[in-house]
């Protein structure tokens, strides 16, 4: 029941934390800024509208955005929150999530490829390329999750006291992976470096540029998707950087949502102070992610044996 | 046995009359199609059954008064003939409509004959007991396949492939010869009982011998070179049952000879899982930069056969590393695989028979918008790449799944198998996304979008027996993912025939895997579904209007402006350029007026390209060196075989 609510409470809080890296990003470039609550209110207005569909387009265009959400909240059933139990556990879970996450960019790049507008070919393929390295990177990390936990289900890495053993048998590369997660984060997201979401230039988009032809409650659950996308990755470093487990209930969720907080805004600092990369340093970027996570788990070789 | 037999002679008997009907066209097909798929029910039907029973069937006959024909039907037998059969059924149903030229019905009906030659053979070989039957099995499955391959025998290019694939399969089969012959040298009988018990070095060069010739036929790296130019030149119901069944049979010989080794040293292991790997991210790789509907699927079987090689690796290493858990989780997750490659493979391979049949070409980049005109094809060929992609809830995520659960076991040990563990994890995610990247190009550009040329302009799908043949593989795809748990159960009592030593293999952790798969899977449409509701409701009395993409600003978009598969792979292919070289041929524009240019691009095997230095030339030069043996004069060649029988006389 507890997980239930916890899950309910991540899905509706997803689009307010989306707001706080606009808020940051807006303190850097010494504006105002939208309010926190922006994403609500934009979420509102898009399920009001109706939509204007393509004549390109088939069925698979109005399948994307549902498969798309519909990934990202089954993903979150899974996720233990604030070192609570998740909804749904078992042993394997991590690569259901993974594929599932592939089978939610697999009908966006197809919803994509089904406008024949050329930008938006441009940016499927560059989603169908940049997460084929983060999947290698990711493998890694679960690699070095695996050697430490034996198991391979998101519960048994961070629910309970499962991230503050983790801290207590492999500390130092547990550094490199909270870096490679966060590249990860920032790559499967579409955030700056990887991607712009807030650049002018349809060319240089990835994931905006995929989209353009969404409309309506279709677009709105397209970025309802993203939102709880974008939690559950932020969720997973927030509860590897803050891994206390006070005992406390109360406690708990605070230091995870204080945890959370900074994730988003890291993020935003990181928007607000470096460019988009050029499209060919992306792989570059991506694989230092890999690398990172391979030294930890040679690490952990020689130490916990 | 006796059902076997009845099955195989029915299906034999499909097209001795397909030849003897030649000249009534749709009569001949009808008949062929008939009892072809009649006899593939008959043995499914006899196959299953004798999965779930524990008798071992056999049958030996005597031939030429020296030999012994023998048959057995072990459990890992019965499990490829649920493969064969079930394939080769559908493709029978699907090529009563795909044959329906009427200029060419002596052609038809002889690629029916052949057609069942191709199945019976392939049942022989599965089943086959001795060396004798095996290779004779294996000779008339070479030989009728090549005659598929060269059934457009009129274009140079299609005569090309099959005179490759005739030296591959060839050379293939001398290597098999080569290996079994080592075996005969030790134990002195045609049998393949006493094989466990020949020195250990003379295993690991048997072993070696018949993985190349296997290989060969699987279309392992480098051995594949034939592959992507013989499947796309035969039929396309003939390349379904080639990429689904045929080069599964390489798998069988594979598993069969290290079930008779019985020797289990982490060499064999290492080994295949190095093909493996190898093969499943080159193979996606080109699969990728090919242009050619047909062969782009030819090398996504390469790929595939490297994800079951990746299985059935992992299970040697686990046998060799003292982990039956691992082991298991391997080998059966590797046949599971073999199962869920044969049906979404052939289902693509019939979905793009359908493309071709009726727009004419086999080029991506002529189509486009091929969904909007072909409903059950475009859903049925979306359906079989989503499987192929290893996403849930289809079949290839079940078995990739299996897959991925052994080789995390693996990860667990150390030293050699924690490091080739860990080769295989991250190479079956680099393969998903690899092949998540090249299906969702066909895809884009075959079935969405607009059309590109007149080619794919209003075309209607017709033949409802090729329709019956893809829909039913689809449904098997989403069948087999949201409940694997069967399915999975009879490539479990597969690996059980494979001499393991181990008593009994539990069925609980798997039912559990399995039943996990399958809550997943539901879990996962019961959000689809609320999902889908919520967004009903909110579309509910909502103007719905229909316009032009957005074309950014500008307003007089074209269909050439579209997207194409070449530009779509371009950066990934990049990435790989080492492995797979990408040559381009475009004159830039110049002057203020420019002339007409253009743009053409290839992606080169690098097997292919080598070959020719490593082998062809060498071996050309050889040859050239020896010519003063031909002479042409019948009476020196009796005389050479004359001269051969007395040299051979000394070594008795």
């Amino acid at each position: 029941m507890e997980s239930i609510l916890l899950w309910l409470a991540a899905v509706f809080l997803a689009p307010f934390f989306s707001a706080v890296i606009l808020k940051i990003k807006a303190f850097f470039a010494g504006k105002k800024g939208p309010p926190l609550l922006i994403n609500y209110y934009t979420l509102i207005k898009l399920f009001k509208k109706g939509s204007v569909y393509s004549k390109s387009t088939t069925v698979v265009f109005k399948m994307g955005p549902v498969i798309s959400c519909a990934t990202a909240l089954t993903v979150l059933l899974f996720l233990p929150i604030a070192g609570h139990a998740p909804v749904f556990s078992f042993n394997g879970d991590v690569i259901l999530i993974l594929y599932l996450m592939g089978l939610g960019r697999f009908f966006t790049i197809a919803a994509a490829m089904d406008t024949a507008s050329p930008f938006e070919g441009m940016g499927a393929a560059r989603e169908a390329y940049f997460p084929i390295i983060c999947e290698a990177a990711m493998f890694m990390i679960l690699i070095f999750f695996y050697r430490m936990t034996g198991a391979l289900s998101l519960s048994a890495y961070f629910a309970g006291t499962g991230s503050l053993a983790l801290w207590q048998i492999a500390g130092a590369p547990l550094l490199f992976i909270v870096i490679a997660f966060f590249i990860i984060l920032l790559t499967e997201n579409s955030r700056v470096p990887v991607d712009d979401p807030a650049t002018h230039l349809e060319l240089t988009m990835i994931h905006e540029v995929m989209v353009l032809d969404h409309s309506g409650p279709d677009f709105a659950l397209i970025e309802l998707g993203s939102f709880c996308k974008l939690f559950f990755y932020a969720a997973i470093t927030s509860q590897l950087m803050v891994p206390f487990d006070t005992g406390l209930p109360g406690l708990g969720l605070v230091l995870f949502l204080a945890g959370l907080l900074i994730v988003y805004m890291i993020v935003g600092v990181v928007e607000s102070a470096i460019a988009r990369y050029r499209m060919d340093k992306v792989p570059q970027f991506v694989l230092t992610s890999f690398a990172l996570a391979f030294f930890a788990t040679i690490i952990t070789l020689e130490l916990i044996t | 046995m006796s059902h076997f037999f009845a099955a195989i002679s029915l299906i034999l008997a499909g097209g001795l009359l397909s030849l003897v009907l030649a000249r009534h066209h749709v009569f001949s097909r009808a008949v062929s199609a008939i009892l072809i798929s009649a006899g593939c029910v008959w043995g499914l039907v006899d196959a299953v059954a004798k999965l779930s029973g524990s008798v071992i069937h056999s049958a030996s006959f005597p031939y030429l008064n020296l030999f012994f024909l023998a048959f057995e039907m072990d459990k890992l037998s019965v499990f490829f003939l649920v493969v064969i059969f079930l394939i080769c059924l559908l493709a029978a149903v699907y090529s009563f409509h795909y044959m329906d030229d009427p200029n060419s019905s002596v052609k038809t009906a002889v690629t029916g004959f052949f057609f069942s030659l191709l199945v019976v053979s392939m049942a022989l070989v599965v089943t086959a007991d001795n060396m004798i039957t095996f290779l004779l099995a294996w000779e008339i499955m070479s030989l009728s396949s090549f005659f598929l391959v060269i059934y457009n025998y009129h274009s140079a290019e299609n005569r090309k492939a099959g005179f490759l694939y005739f030296v591959f399969s060839h050379v293939g089969a001398m290597c098999i010869f080569a290996g079994f012959g080592i075996m005969y040298g030790y134990t002195g009988s045609f049998g393949f009982a006493n094989m466990a018990l020949i020195p250990e070095t003379a295993k690991i060069i048997v072993f070696i011998f018949c993985f190349i010739g296997f290989g060969s036929k699987a279309g392992v790296f480098p051995f594949h070179v034939w592959l992507p130019h013989a499947h796309p030149a035969a039929p396309s119901h003939i390349s379904a049952v080639m990429s689904g069944v045929m080069i599964k049979i390489g798998i069988y010989g594979i598993l069969r000879i290290y079930a008779l080794l019985n020797f289990h040293t982490p060499v064999f292991g290492n080994l295949v899982l190095a093909a493996g790997v190898i093969s499943g991210i080159l193979g996606v790789v080109y699969a990728l930069g090919q242009q050619d509907i047909k062969r782009l699927l030819a090398y996504s079987s390469i790929e595939n056969i490297g994800i079951v090689l990746i299985g059935i690796g992992i299970g040697m290493i686990g046998v060799s590393a003292g982990n039956p858990l691992m082991a298991v989780l391997g080998f059966s997750g590797g046949l599971f695989h073999v199962l869920n490659h044969a049906v979404f493979k052939s289902l693509l391979f019939m979905g793009a028979g359908m493309v071709v049949h009726k727009t004419g070409t086999r080029s991506i980049d002529a189509l486009g918008g091929l969904l909007k005109s072909m409903k059950i094809t475009g859903t049925a060929f979306i359906i079989g790449s989503l499987a192929i992609c290893g996403l849930p809830p289809f079949n290839g995520f079940a078995s990739e799944f299996f897959i991925f659960m052994g080789g995390f076991k693996g990860i667990a040990l150390d030293n050699v198998p924690f490091v080739m563990s860990s080769i295989a994890v991250i190479s079956l995610a680099v393969i998903g996304g690899l092949a998540l990247a090249c299906f969702t190009r066909v895809i884009g550009i075959v079935f969405q979008g607009e059309p590109r040329s007149k080619a794919a302009e209003n075309k209607k799908e017709t033949g409802s027996s090729m329709l019956f043949s893809m829909g039913t593989l689809a449904v098997a795809c989403v069948v087999i993912g949201i409940f694997p748990g069967i399915f999975f159960k009879m490539a479990l009592s597969a690996v059980s025939a494979l001499n393991l030593g181990y008593a009994r293999i539990p069925l609980a952790p798997f039912e559990h895997i399995a039943g996990n798969i399958s809550f997943a899977a539901l879990l996962f449409l019961v959000v689809v579904l609320v999902v889908t509701g919520i967004r009903s409701v909110f579309y509910a009395k909502k103007p719905l209007s229909r316009s032009g993409t957005w074309g950014c600003g500008f307003t007089q978009p074209t269909v050439k402006m579209q997207y194409t598969g070449s530009s779509y792979a371009f950066d990934i292919i990049g990435f790989f350029r080492a492995a797979a070289p990408l040559e381009e041929d475009h004159p830039p524009v110049t002057g203020r007026f420019p002339a007409a240019t253009h743009y053409k691009s290839r992606v080169y095997d690098i097997a292919e390209r080598y070959m020719n230095m490593v082998a062809v030339r060498p071996v050309m030069y050889l040859f050239d060196k020896l010519r003063w043996i031909q002479h042409g004069d019948i009476h020196l060649y009796i005389g050479y075989i004359l001269l051969a029988i007395i040299l051979l006389l000394f070594f008795i």
